[in-house]
């Protein structure tokens, strides 16, 4: 070969030699200088994260049955892995899942800017379906099936308002916001307690801490492997004081007697109710309701329809719906009188049916005649009240409303939503623009003008008329155990206050309660099923506007020695005896019949 | 046909460095593809092909090489009829890239590109032999143009960007070695970087895009860029050693784009890491240093260009294969020579091996 391209050659060979230099370098740099960087990428390539759930805390009743649960369920996502998502995948689970197409596509399309995040399509997937989806696995892109149990309510709509439910943060974002600040982790798309329940408020407990698992991953996201697991811890059980028996007969007859109503020709009202039953000595929310009410197990297919009811089913009426409580009220006004010295259990007023005074002509329902404060609260004879109404005064009658914690927070920390109500009172009208007028207060001793108070706080006064005038702190979480059965929280009855009343004052007042159900008084007829000795006054309480009268109760029992204080309202329910009392009756017929009772 | 001295000038080093190579590629086809329904469906009709290559090396020694400076032109035309068959009724691969570039034989996958660079090859060192003093004017190159002009371009039409690249690296190689005027080498390579941006608009979009993120790989870090960056991630986390055999968590988990075919070099780099790297680049240069040895030493020009050529074919594959998994070239979609899985260039690349060892063993005038 000739010089020249035995030159070439050698010019050949060392461009060769020196390309493959070059290239050994760059693989160098990629695999010795920067093999750390590469090695983290490619682990964080392959090495995914996954949560495991943590249970979250049961609710039990009093005598430990279970009241909320979890069962298996499975939520499933769809995952964008650089391909953009798969059709096939999307009509598969559409039919799976009874979805339509294009919901799913919506929910991508919504979650547009979190790219290569799972996009949950569907929680509360049973076991049944997730089994046919996981058994077309092979053909579908970009799925995660994670286990997320389903929350049950074993007793549905009764006491719905008690627990809430579950949801997406997506309707009061403040709620995850909340819990973040005080250091919880929420991942997207995790259930939050919601509507103001046990759900919401025991949140922090009722949430255990998510475990986590290491999973090797391929490209597709599919798991390999798996690694290490941090084992999650469950959240914390909660015993309630509900006496799910007495919840049961709240709950069915407060539905009945509504219906029944509701039912009736030409009632145009929306009629609803609310029943709550305290222990009077420790403030126990043995029973609460409110009809109608929401399933919280079925509550998320159901919610478009739920808030089209007029009645507005989510609200919890018994904590902060506000009335006129009408005769219920009757025994702060006769306290009030008592307690000022204004009257004695001796004292009796004429009730010729109408009465002529402060410049008013005012009337009561029946003639009474000569009647004293025991027949004056028995047989809720409006005259005595308007006379000692107009003795004590008003800023008597309000400062007694206050003392029995009458607008006044009742203290409630468990469920959130309770109101203090409105007292009736001078400076209540001036705030208003108005004067107060003397013969306003006859109106205000006979629970109306500006009177407005809730159920539980009905509830509330009747039990300190019950236990000698202490206000306890109503609550509903008893004992909190961890799930080692470890306790972690026993809560102790409050007394928020104490009321400045005589025990004279009261025994008159429970006395004139006692004969409401005896012979003549109002409630007799409704307790004649009731052995036990109880006190009560009924209610009608005239709303403002043409529409009928809500129907009141409150009661507590035994007579001598009581451990229960019901209240009940039946919006529009008319007279207070045949609606609200007859649902009192009932549950204290149940409670004080019921072996279990003591 | 054979005698005695022919079989002591047979180079058994580049036989064996090619068949090395060879199987080196088997075993990491076979990380890259066990975990299919069929663990050995991949590596079984490679092998096939590596005994098919032998055998053509062998039919190929039993001619002397002589007779494919005659025979060149019937090559020449046969590939030029297959490449223009494959536009027609020609077939792509299952895979995302629509471009025609097999024939359907029935029993066989005919793809007729690869077989079009070693017959290049043949073509130019016969024009140039012819010519070896006859270049004066720019002019008496324009034939050697237009063979490769005609290859590169139905090639391009398939579309295969990076396979034509190599058709002009080969023509580039035999023009240098045939010592053509360096001002007219300037020239050709001067209007073909004034063609790049006529190619541009001529390119795919998929081809454009994979240009963009050469430059930038993180640019579109799932989308155009993710084959890049998953193989430069493989490769990095290779480090000194390599994960291991069947170890690598890119090639096992499914993150390397067509890592059997064009992306094997980062399942080596990332199994095998540092060391399996240098063993592969130790084998491509004494590959390519015995080719152009060979070259050097053989007994005419026809046999030296023949060898220049086919170095240069072989090591522009190998520098583009291996640049483009490394992110220091563009994302062309060439095969690495030997290693990737690909029958048709598997066998081609043991005939090019063939004519070489031709040239090899018959490098001394035969004595009558």
């Amino acid at each position: 070969m000739d010089k020249k391209t035995l030159a070439r050659f050698r010019f050949l060979f060392i461009l060769v030699a020196l390309s493959l230099v070059l290239l050994t370098t760059r693989v160098a740099y990629l695999q010795i200088a920067n093999y750390d960087h590469y090695v983290t990428r490619s682990e964080r390539n392959r090495v995914t994260k996954l949560p495991v759930h943590a249970p979250r805390g049961e609710i039990y009743d009093r005598n430990d049955q279970l009241l909320v649960t979890n069962q298996p369920g499975f939520v499933l996502s769809l995952m964008d892995m650089g391909g953009g998502y798969d059709s096939d995948t999307i009509a598969f689970l559409a039919e799976k899942l009874e979805l339509e197409e294009e919901e799913i596509r919506e929910k991508i399309r919504r979650y547009r800017f979190t790219r290569y995040m799972p996009v949950q399509l569907k929680e509360d997937i049973s076991e049944e379906t997730m089994a046919e989806i996981y058994e077309s696995r092979w053909k579908l892109q970009g799925i995660s099936i994670e286990p997320q149990p389903i929350r049950e309510y074993k007793f549905g709509v009764s006491g719905a308002h008690l627990f809430g439910y579950l949801g997406l943060d997506e309707p009061r974002e403040s709620i995850n916001e909340e819990w973040t600040e005080q250091g919880y982790e929420y991942r997207t798309g995790e259930r939050v307690g919601q509507a103001r329940g046990l759900e919401e408020v025991w949140e922090p407990y009722l949430r255990g801490e998510d475990g986590e698992q290491l999973v090797e991953t391929n490209y597709l996201g599919q798991p390999q492997n798996y690694l290490d697991r941090e084992e999650p811890v469950p959240g914390k059980d909660l015993y309630l004081t509900l006496d799910t028996g007495l919840q049961e007969v709240a709950t069915s007859s407060l539905k009945e007697m509504v219906d029944e109503i509701q039912e009736e020709e030409d009632n145009e009202e929306h009629i609803k109710g609310a029943v709550v039953v305290l222990d009077p000595n420790t403030g126990a929310i043995m029973a609460m309701h409110n009809y109608p009410s929401y399933d919280p197990n079925t509550v998320s297919e159901d919610i478009d329809e739920l808030k089209q009811d007029p009645r507005q089913p989510f609200n919890n009426t018994a904590i902060s719906g506000t009335y006129p409580i009408g005769s219920t009220f009757k025994m702060i006004t006769g306290i009030a009188a008592l307690e000022e010295g204004e009257i004695t259990d001796q004292t009796s007023f004429n009730c010729q049916g109408v009465l002529d005074a402060a410049n008013t002509t005012k009337s009561c329902h029946s003639v009474h005649g000569s009647t004293s404060i025991y027949r004056g609260i028995a047989e809720s004879c409006n005259i005595f009240f308007y006379q000692a109404g107009l003795r004590a005064g008003i800023d008597a009658i309000a400062h007694y409303s206050r003392e029995f914690g009458l607008g006044v927070y009742p203290g409630l920390e468990d469920i959130r939503g309770e109101t203090r109500g409105t007292v009736a009172s001078r400076e209540e009208m001036e705030k208003r623009g108005r004067q107060w007028h003397k013969a306003e207060t006859m109106d205000a001793a006979i629970g109306q003008t500006l009177h407005d108070y809730s159920p539980m706080q009905m509830a509330q006064y009747v039990s300190m008329i019950a236990n000698g005038g202490v206000h306890y702190r109503p609550y509903l979480v008893d004992r909190v155990y961890d799930y080692q059965g470890e306790t972690v929280k026993e809560v102790e009855p409050e007394i928020l206050r104490e009321a400045d009343v005589s025990s004279e004052t009261l025994d008159i007042i429970r006395e004139g309660m006692k004969q409401t159900v005896g012979p003549g008084g109002t409630a007799n007829y409704a307790f004649r099923n009731v052995e036990e000795e109880v006190a009560a006054k009924t209610g009608t309480a005239e709303p403002s506007g043409d529409s009928s009268s809500h129907g009141l109760f409150v009661a507590y029992g035994p007579y001598e020695d009581p451990d229960l204080a019901v209240a009940v309202l039946v919006e529009h329910g008319s007279a207070g005896a045949t609606s609200a009392a007859p649902v009192a009756a009932d549950i204290m017929e149940y409670y004080f019949d019921s072996p279990e009772g003591d | 046909m054979i005698d005695k001295r022919q079989i002591r000038n047979f180079d058994f080093t580049l036989l064996l460095v090619s068949v090395l190579l060879a199987v080196y590629g088997l075993i990491v086809i076979y990380s890259s593809t066990h975990f299919l329904e069929d663990p050995f469906h991949y590596v079984r009709r490679q092998g096939m092909w590596l005994l098919f290559g032998l055998g053509g090396i062998f039919v190929i020694i039993l001619f002397h090489y002589v007779n494919f400076y005659y025979w060149a032109k019937y090559f020449y035309a046969l590939v030029v009829l297959m490449l223009i068959l494959v536009l027609f009724i020609g077939r792509g691969a299952q895979e995302a890239t629509e471009a025609l570039r097999w024939i359907d034989l029935g029993f066989v996958d005919i793809q007729p590109s690869e077989y079009a660079k070693p017959v290049l090859v043949l073509m130019l060192a016969k024009f140039f032999s012819d010519r070896e003093k006859q270049m004066e004017s720019f002019f008496d190159l324009v034939p050697a143009f237009i063979y490769t002009g005609i290859l590169l371009g139905l090639i391009f039409m398939q579309p295969d960007l990076g396979t034509s690249l190599v058709f002009a690296a080969i023509l580039l190689g035999i023009l240098y070695m045939a010592g053509v005027k360096l001002q007219h080498l300037g020239l050709v390579i001067g209007v073909g970087l004034a063609c790049i941006p006529v190619l541009w608009y001529l390119l795919e979009g998929y081809q454009r895009m994979r240009l963009i993120v050469f430059l930038n790989p993180e640019l579109d870090p799932m989308g155009a860029g993710y084959q890049l960056m998953q193989s430069i991630i493989a490769v990095g986390s290779g480090g000194q050693w390599g994960q291991g055999l069947l170890e690598g968590t890119q090639a096992q988990g499914g993150f390397l784009p067509e890592q059997h075919t064009d992306f094997i070099f980062s399942v080596l780099g990332e199994e095998m890491g540092f060391a399996g790297v240098v063993v592969l680049i130790i084998l491509f240069f004494v590959l390519v240093y015995r080719i152009l040895w060979i070259g050097a030493q053989a007994k005419d020009k026809f046999g030296a260009y023949i060898c220049s050529g086919v170095a240069v074919m072989l090591i522009f594959q190998v520098i583009v294969n291996i640049g483009m998994t490394v992110g220091v070239m563009p994302v062309t979609g060439l095969p690495l020579p030997f290693m990737s899985y690909g029958g048709n260039a598997l066998f081609a690349n043991f005939l090019s091996i063939g004519l070489v060892l031709n040239v090899s063993m018959r490098r001394h005038k035969i004595q009558f």
